[in-house]
Formats: C-alpha cells, sequence, structure tokens
C-alpha cells in the first residue's frame, strides 16, 4: 500500500438483493486530486459514491482514509461515531438536489454555520463572520445571510450547498451530479466556482456525473463504469480523447456538439 | 351530607390506590428508576389510557401515581396556578383514587405535580417534583426523524441545537426561545425541560428535589436526580438569561417571581400577579405582618 495516499477503496461490492450495484471497484485519490466517476443512468456510479464515503454499508471490500494525523482508518471497521465525525469533519457530501443537502426552513447563514457547531464553535459572532466569508466566495449577496433557501435560485441554493461543506475545510469532498438540473449558464458559474476552490484550498474531490464536458473540465482523472463494473480507468485527457473500451468510444462519441 | 361521604367511599374501593393497578406501576416505577441513573436520558415506558385526554398531564399523573404512597401530601400547579382547571382536576382525581393528603404550600407538599412551571418556594431534599411534558424531545423541530435523533442522543451531536439558538439571534439579536429552553443535563443529554419558562431554567440546577418528566402521548419518562449540573445551552457572546415581565406583582408586589400578564380594561389597561399563587399569597401574608 502506498503511503502518500489521502483515500483508497479496494474491490468495493455492493450488492441489492440479487442484483449489482457496483462489483470489485478499486480506486485511490491522492491529496487535492480531482477524480470524475462517469457512465450511463444505473450504471452503480451513485452507488459507489455512497458506498466509499460511508453512507451505504458494502458487501465486500475495505475503505481507509488517511486522516489528518497520518492514521489509516478503515471505514469498515470503525465505529460509528467516529465515522460521523468524520463524515463532517474531513469528508463533504454535495447532492444533486440541494434540497436533500441544505435545511430548507433554516437561514443561509445557520446552514452554513451548522457544520461549524458541529464540531463545537459556540461564539455567536465568529461563527456568523465565517458564514459571511463562505457566501462572498461563493458569490452570493452577503444582504441575504438571513434568508431561508426557499427563497434562493437553484443556482444559488447550489452554491449555498457547497460553502455549508466546505466550510469545515474538508480534505475530500464527494460530489453527486453536482451541476445536474441546473440549466447551462448556472451550471457554467458553478463549475468555475468548484475548479477555483478545489485548486485553492487542495481539496480533493470525487464528482459523479453523466456529463463529460464537466469531468473534462474538473477531472484529473477519470473511471468509466458499466452496469456495476469498472470498464476503463486513466488520466482524464488520455480516455476522452483515445478510449480504448467499446462503452467509452460510444459514450465519448455521443456528445453532442453544438 | 352522610350519604356523601358513603358513596365517596364507595369510589375509592372501586379504584386500585391511585387508579392505576400495581403491575403498571411497577413497570413504571421501573423505567423511572432507570431514568434517574441516566440524567437526561428519555426512556420508553408502555403509557396507559387515563381517564382524559392526551394534553391533559396525562404522563404526569401517571408518574405520579406511581410514586404516591398513602401518607403523602399532594400539590398540583397549572402555569404556577393551585385553583386553575388542570389543577383542580388532576387534585380531585388523586383526592379520588388515593385519598391522599392534598396542599397548596409548596413547602408542605411531598410530591407536586406540575404543569408549565417550577414553584418559587425553594424545593427541599425528599419532594419529588413531577412535570406534565408534551414533546420530550428537544429536537423534534430540528430533526423529523426519531431514529436520527435518538443516535444524536447518543453521539452526542447537539450542533443543530445550536442552529436552532444561531438562528433565534440572527432574527431577533437575542435568543428569542422563551419556554422549553434546551439543557444540558450532567454535562450530556440535551434535555427538554417541557415548557416552563426560561426563568425557572436556573431553578433546576443542583435542586435538592427529585424531578420526574412524564410525556404520556409519546410514551417517554426522564429524570433529573438531586444535585445533579443542569445547564442552558448558549453562545459565549451570548449567554444564557433567565428572564420576566420587568414589573411588580399588583397583588403582593413582588418583584423576583415569574409574573403574568393581564388584561385589566377594554382599553388594553394591563397588570402583572404572579404566576405562582401560593408564593403571592406567602408574600401578601409577610406583608401584612409586617405593616403590623
Amino acid at each position: 500500500m502506498k503511503q502518500n495516499f489521502l483515500f483508497q477503496a479496494s474491490n468495493i461490492s455492493k450488492y441489492y438483493g440479487q442484483n449489482i450495484g457496483c462489483k470489485n471497484v478499486s480506486l485511490d485519490i491522492n491529496p487535492g486530486e480531482v477524480l470524475g466517476i462517469v457512465g450511463e443512468s444505473g450504471s452503480g456510479k451513485s452507488t459507489l459514491l455512497n458506498c466509499i464515503y460511508g453512507n451505504l454499508e458494502v458487501d465486500e471490500g475495505d475503505i481507509f482514509l488517511n486522516d489528518k494525523s497520518k492514521t489509516i482508518l478503515n471505514f469498515t471497521k470503525i465505529s460509528e461515531p467516529k465515522l460521523r465525525l468524520i463524515q463532517r469533519s474531513d469528508l463533504a457530501f454535495v447532492h444533486q438536489n440541494p434540497r436533500d443537502g441544505l435545511r430548507m426552513n433554516i437561514s443561509a447563514g445557520g446552514n452554513i454555520g451548522e457544520r461549524l457547531m458541529a464540531i463545537g464553535h459556540r461564539n455567536y459572532g465568529e461563527i456568523r463572520e465565517i458564514a459571511a466569508n463562505w457566501l462572498e466566495k461563493v458569490e452570493i449577496d452577503v444582504s441575504r445571510i438571513d434568508d431561508k433557501p426557499s427563497t434562493f435560485s437553484g443556482g444559488m441554493q447550489q452554491r449555498l450547498q457547497i460553502a455549508r461543506n466546505l466550510v469545515t475545510r474538508p480534505r475530500l469532498i464527494f460530489m453527486d451530479e453536482p451541476t445536474g438540473g441546473l440549466d447551462v449558464s448556472v451550471q457554467a458559474k458553478i463549475l468555475d466556482l468548484l475548479r477555483n476552490l478545489v485548486r485553492e484550498l487542495g481539496i480533493a474531490a470525487v464528482i459523479v456525473t453523466h456529463d463529460l464536458a464537466v469531468v473534462r473540465l474538473l477531472a484529473d482523472r477519470i473511471i468509466v463504469m458499466q452496469n456495476g463494473n469498472v470498464i476503463e480507468a486513466g488520466l482524464c485527457d488520455q480516455v476522452l480523447d483515445d478510449p480504448q473500451h467499446k462503452y467509452s468510444q460510444l459514450l465519448v462519441s455521443s456528445v453532442l456538439q453544438v | 351530607m352522610n350519604e356523601m361521604s358513603k358513596n365517596e367511599n364507595l369510589d375509592i374501593q372501586i379504584y386500585n390506590f391511585a387508579y392505576l393497578d400495581e403491575n403498571t406501576k411497577r413497570m413504571i416505577r421501573r423505567a423511572l428508576l432507570k431514568a434517574l441513573c441516566i440524567p437526561g436520558y428519555q426512556v420508553p415506558f408502555s403509557s396507559r389510557e387515563m381517564p382524559m385526554p392526551y394534553g391533559w398531564g396525562t404522563g404526569g399523573i401517571q408518574v405520579t401515581s406511581a410514586c404516591l404512597i398513602p401518607k403523602d401530601v399532594l400539590k398540583v400547579i397549572d402555569q404556577g396556578a393551585d385553583d386553575t382547571t388542570n389543577a383542580v382536576s388532576i387534585r380531585k382525581f388523586f383526592q379520588k383514587t388515593a385519598n391522599v393528603a392534598v396542599t397548596e404550600k409548596t413547602s408542605d407538599a411531598s410530591l407536586i405535580q406540575t404543569r408549565h412551571r417550577i414553584p418559587e418556594t425553594k424545593l427541599k431534599e425528599k419532594q419529588i417534583l413531577v412535570y406534565q411534558v408534551p414533546i420530550p424531545e428537544p429536537l423534534r423541530f430540528l430533526e423529523p426523524r426519531e431514529v436520527e435523533t435518538r443516535k444524536m442522543h447518543a453521539l452526542s451531536e447537539y450542533g443543530l441545537m445550536y442552529v436552532k439558538l444561531y438562528e433565534d439571534i440572527a432574527k431577533h439579536g437575542h435568543i428569542e426561545t422563551a419556554y422549553a429552553y434546551p439543557v444540558k443535563t450532567n454535562g450530556n443529554y440535551v434535555t427538554d425541560p417541557s415548557p416552563i419558562p426560561k426563568f425557572d431554567n436556573p431553578k433546576m440546577n443542583n435542586s435538592p428535589a427529585i424531578q420526574l418528566f412524564g410525556a404520556g402521548r409519546e410514551q417517554r419518562i426522564y429524570a433529573i436526580p438531586p444535585y445533579t449540573n443542569v445547564k442552558s445551552l448558549d453562545f459565549e457572546d451570548y449567554p444564557f438569561e433567565a428572564m420576566k415581565a420587568n414589573f411588580k406583582c399588583s397583588i403582593c408586589g413582588s418583584s423576583d417571581s415569574y409574573l403574568d400578564e393581564i388584561i385589566v380594561s377594554d382599553d388594553g389597561k394591563r397588570s402583572y400577579i404572579c404566576s405562582d399563587t401560593d408564593y403571592c399569597k406567602e408574600q401578601t401574608k409577610l406583608n401584612s405582618k409586617k405593616e403590623d
């Protein structure tokens, strides 16, 4: 096993009864690296993401995280309190639908502050200042700090969700179709924002998407999935420019050109 | 007169002592013991149908019923008052079913059942205070999933509780929560103190009396044993403040007891009186003695 990795999953399998969720998937992520997972609907992308985040219990395989103190933790072995602590400090999860990741009846400031308060911040002034800073970073007007996310547009909600997740400076962020369901210009804005934040803060990321343009823009490496299996993996440009597997070729060739 | 007392005796014979049967009381006592061992932890119990609707204190009544012994002196208050509907009906219920002595004096009572107040008179050792609790789960309106809230309690994940206080300050400039103000019991479980005004929160801390909480509809019992640390949650820069209306009682003149606001005329004139009727009477008596 390499020593400088951040996150590693080896031979992950997840079954839904007779059906395969994902099978024998291995991946590793280095600090600051962005990994894209692409594939068609139902290919097991989200299952894999939820498994490696610790939301879903895996049937086979191990998941390792090299934590801040350089100890290697195995997600399948550690206790639930420990896992939940890691999920809200070292890791973060951005949902496709911001409604799943935000508390809609709590103000934008409260949404950003929640993770801070969860790890022990008890000073209102400080929490509010940090929240205001993050709103600025994700280009939401600071005067909206006390407004509820339900009054925000879809793009703003997604940016708020990103701020809420990044506020505790996680080292690895999981994103499930972060730009799905948004119109193209808003998508571009969010991608731009994500690219800047990820590079600036040196956060590693795993992005699940069916949009090849998104991975082209953000990812360093990608894996291509079909029917729960990884069929191709490699550097992003390499796979997208010279796909080897039949399905990857189909995927790349079916991107619509304007 | 003779006829009537005969009838009352008949009524007493119909019911087991304090209404509930002995097995039920044993079940509740077991839950109470567990609750006392783990301060602030909500113990599920098999709440019974009581001869009154939910919301009338069925949880508190079951706890009282399980604790009562024949030589107990019972006091029942509703919002601090001994003479309001809820207090009167529950007091009558136990007079009828347990034939125990009743009192309005806080210092004379060995068991006090209360709705939404803690008496002003300091409680002593060997007194039991039974709270009627509508919603035992302090996280209920923040996290609707019961499975999740139990997990949050088990893992002491209370960040969300602070989000509520944050929202208060963001909206109102101060912590607006004025009743059912969440507390941390024995440095561990966050507990709902039932809807007592936050003015009463400091009285829960280090109290010599046993504090028992019964929620009938929600089927939960929890407890704070005597001399337990009870801390109201707050922020470093917005510390907890016990507050009350800044007036004097217009009957006894007391300025340090919790006051009810009463509108006394059509043009909106207000008057303030002690919510604790027993305390108000005591103060009035003291005042008249001083004048003599």
